[in-house]
């Protein structure tokens, strides 16, 4: 046998950059599933071809910048996906098609690929997506109306208004809890499995693929905001629960504030963080044009990170006793 | 403890261990060890020492002689003497297995040792409080503390220790054998423990073999396999990759690892996870020294803690970016003592 030369560590631990990002997509994945029941393929098709268009936007550019082209790592369909889900069902395909190459040509690639973004790629996307065309993006089909979904042409859709956009002009949703915690509500494609997403945010912390404290810190914010200035006249904890149960307000929390790249990397920066996402989120959901910033607010989060980090804590490591021989 | 340090690894320990240590002829062409004069004088410390000395005693851990290392301990006067009876990397268990078949030797070899440094307690370091049931069964006078599994759990015990005010010392499972031996029978430390793990051996067994056995005679006793392409010896962890199989066995080969493919090399830039921050054994956070010692102008005020770094590499067995932190951390460390910073 002719034995070769190796380099210390011969041991990896199981997490890498593409375990965490299938662990991540396999999440997306899931709450693929309630409507994918519900209205039949095209959930399906649109995610496909979303992060189909990633991919190709992907091996675009690094054939452009002529380097080589690493896909392995998942990271640009974990943006796909998670602009599919921020989409509206009955939007045409070109939209989120359109949303990705956003992501990935002007807010991903550019500053050097995974690890290197200062805004989170997905958000960006469909935050650009938003300014565009913002009556494709509001637009949410009813889920109640017996209509056939066509599995990937466009097609129009009996539409209603989402609680987000209810919400926004003062009145109070007619919409059963049960029914919100099930997903059968007009709102993104991804976003309306409340249940499904706090099951997902679960796996991804046990994983340690996502840290919690922003999470805890982004959502505490909202609900105590929620619950002292309500927008609707009702009491407190209806209040807290249409604003967290409406809009994409629960998928940003555990999808894309949780981001490592974009987020600070101290406890107490995180925290931080989280809180200064949930303040905007609601500021915006109640001074902003659209009916909801959730996207927004990740972004301009994402662009405080830095600061919130140098100014928070510096080079200092709280918690650590001196500790010598 | 919130924040627990170090880095969980898969142990992939029980498939040595289910077997006895086997003993490996000694090749031929190797001499017999002259016995030791018999020992004068009385057993106090200066004699143990003595005959540790004359036996050219190395502790398996960190390679140094075992008398320098007591004599050093003597004027250090720890409170505790600690011996190292867990294998903190995967898939080596020989320290283990010594314990496993040689408690009460290990025990008089410790109080030995405790006797020579002036230690006033004596204590056997186990992995798990399953290793420690069996080891209570086997002899119920042993006086056991856990070290857990997390890597590395040397430091991990000492940081542990240290917190509750115990100023604790270590000495490695073979060493202790040694000098039980040393003593009570006169003989040199001439034989050790190894295991031969790994994908590209058929059987893993932990072989008690002669000190200058070539390397290729434990592999040839665990038949191993003609596709193997890297072989590691010392540590799973950070041992070093060896491409001569003639190379002797010393005191301090604590496991041979045959691997049939080296590991992936495939490297992400960092994603600011902070695993190795909280990997870190020594409160280092290797990846703002990597972002310090990447930058044009390197800041060595916000290098902090680097010259303590003990080269445990678990943050870079934790980086899920591949990216060697071991390295960028002992780069920071000699930019920082040059003193030649513009």
């Amino acid at each position: 046998m002719t034995l070769n030369e190796a380099r210390a560590p011969f041991v990896k631990s199981e997490a890498s950059v593409a375990s965490m990002m299938r662990d991540v997509l396999f999440a997306l994945a899931m709450l693929l599933i309630l409507p994918a029941v519900h209205y039949g393929p095209r959930p399906l098709v649109m995610a496909g071809v979303t992060m189909l268009a990633c991919a190709v936007c992907e091996i675009a550019f690094s054939l452009i910048q002529t380097k080589s082209i690493s896909l392995s790592d998942g990271s640009s369909l974990v943006t796909g996906m998670m602009i599919t889900m921020l989409m509206p069902l009955n939007a045409p395909l070109w939209l989120p098609c359109a949303a990705s190459a956003f992501a990935i040509l002007v807010a991903k690639m550019p500053f050097g690929s995974i690890g290197h973004t200062p805004f989170n790629p997905a958000a960006s996307g469909v935050a650009f997506a938003v300014l565009c065309w913002p009556k494709e993006m509001f637009s949410y089909f009813d889920p109640a109306a017996a209509q056939t979904i066509p599995p990937y042409q466009d097609f129009t859709a009996v539409l209603a208004r989402s609680p987000a956009a209810v919400l926004k002009s003062g009145l109070k949703p007619g919409i059963l809890p049960l029914d919100m915690l099930w997903g059968v509500f007009p709102g993104p494609l991804g976003t309306t499995g409340i249940l499904v997403i706090c099951a997902c945010g679960l796996f991804l912390f046990l994983k340690r693929t996502a840290r919690w404290e922003i999470t805890v810190s982004f959502l505490a914010v909202a609900v105590l905001i929620a619950a002292f200035f309500p927008r609707i006249a009702c009491d407190p904890l209806t209040s807290v629960k249409y604003e967290l149960m409406s809009g994409s307000l629960l998928f940003c929390s555990v999808f894309m504030v949780t981001d490592p790249v974009t987020a600070p990397h101290r406890i107490p920066g995180r925290i931080f963080y989280g809180a200064f996402g949930g303040f905007l989120v609601m500021m915006f959901r109640r001074f902003g044009a659209f009916e909801q910033g959730a996207v927004f607010a990740v972004i301009i989060a994402n662009a405080a990170a830095p600061q919130i980090d140098s100014l928070l804590l510096g080079a200092l490591r709280l918690g650590d006793e001196p500790y010598d021989e | 403890m919130i924040l627990q340090r170090g880095v969980k690894l898969e142990q992939q320990k029980s498939a040595s261990l289910r077997h006895k240590i086997k003993n490996l002829p000694v090749p031929e062409d190797i001499e017999e060890p002259n016995p030791l004069p018999p020992r004068k004088g009385k057993l106090d410390a200066s004699g143990i020492i003595a005959a540790a000395e004359a036996a050219g005693i190395v502790d398996e851990f960190d390679g140094t002689a075992l008398d320098k290392k007591l004599r050093r301990l003597r004027r250090l006067k720890p409170d505790m003497l600690v011996a190292c009876c867990f294998d903190e990397d995967p898939c080596t268990t020989s320290a283990m297995a010594t314990l496993r078949e040689n408690t009460h030797a290990m025990i008089a070899g410790l109080v030995l040792a405790a006797r020579a440094c002036g230690a006033a307690e004596n204590k056997i370091a186990v992995a798990t409080s399953r290793e420690a049931r069996v080891i209570q069964k086997i002899n119920p006078q042993a006086d056991l503390i856990l070290a857990g599994e997390r890597y590395p759990a040397r430091v991990l015990l000492k940081r542990k220790l240290y917190a509750s005010g115990k100023n604790a010392a270590y000495v490695g499972a073979q060493a202790l054998l040694a000098l039980t031996a040393a003593v009570d029978e006169n003989e040199p430390q001439s034989f050790t423990v190894v295991t031969v793990a790994g994908d590209g051996v058929e059987h893993w067994r932990n072989l008690r073999v002669r000190i200058g056995t070539p390397l290729k005679f434990l592999l040839d006793a665990c038949e191993a396999s003609e596709k193997t392409k890297v072989v590691i010896t010392g540590s799973s962890v950070t041992g070093k990759a060896v491409t001569d199989l003639s190379e002797p066995v010393t005191a301090a080969t604590r496991c041979v690892i045959a691997l049939r493919k080296p590991l992936r090399n495939k490297t992400y830039p960092c994603i600011g996870c902070e695993k190795c921050e909280r990997a870190c054994p020594r409160g280092i956070v290797p990846w703002k020294v990597l972002r310090e010692i990447q930058s044009a102008s390197p800041d060595p005020v916000r290098m902090l803690n680097v010259q303590k770094c003990i080269g445990c590499s678990a943050c870079a067995v934790a980086c899920p970016s591949g990216i060697d932190l071991r390295a960028a951390i002992s780069k920071a460390a000699a930019y920082k003592k040059s003193g030649d910073f513009d």
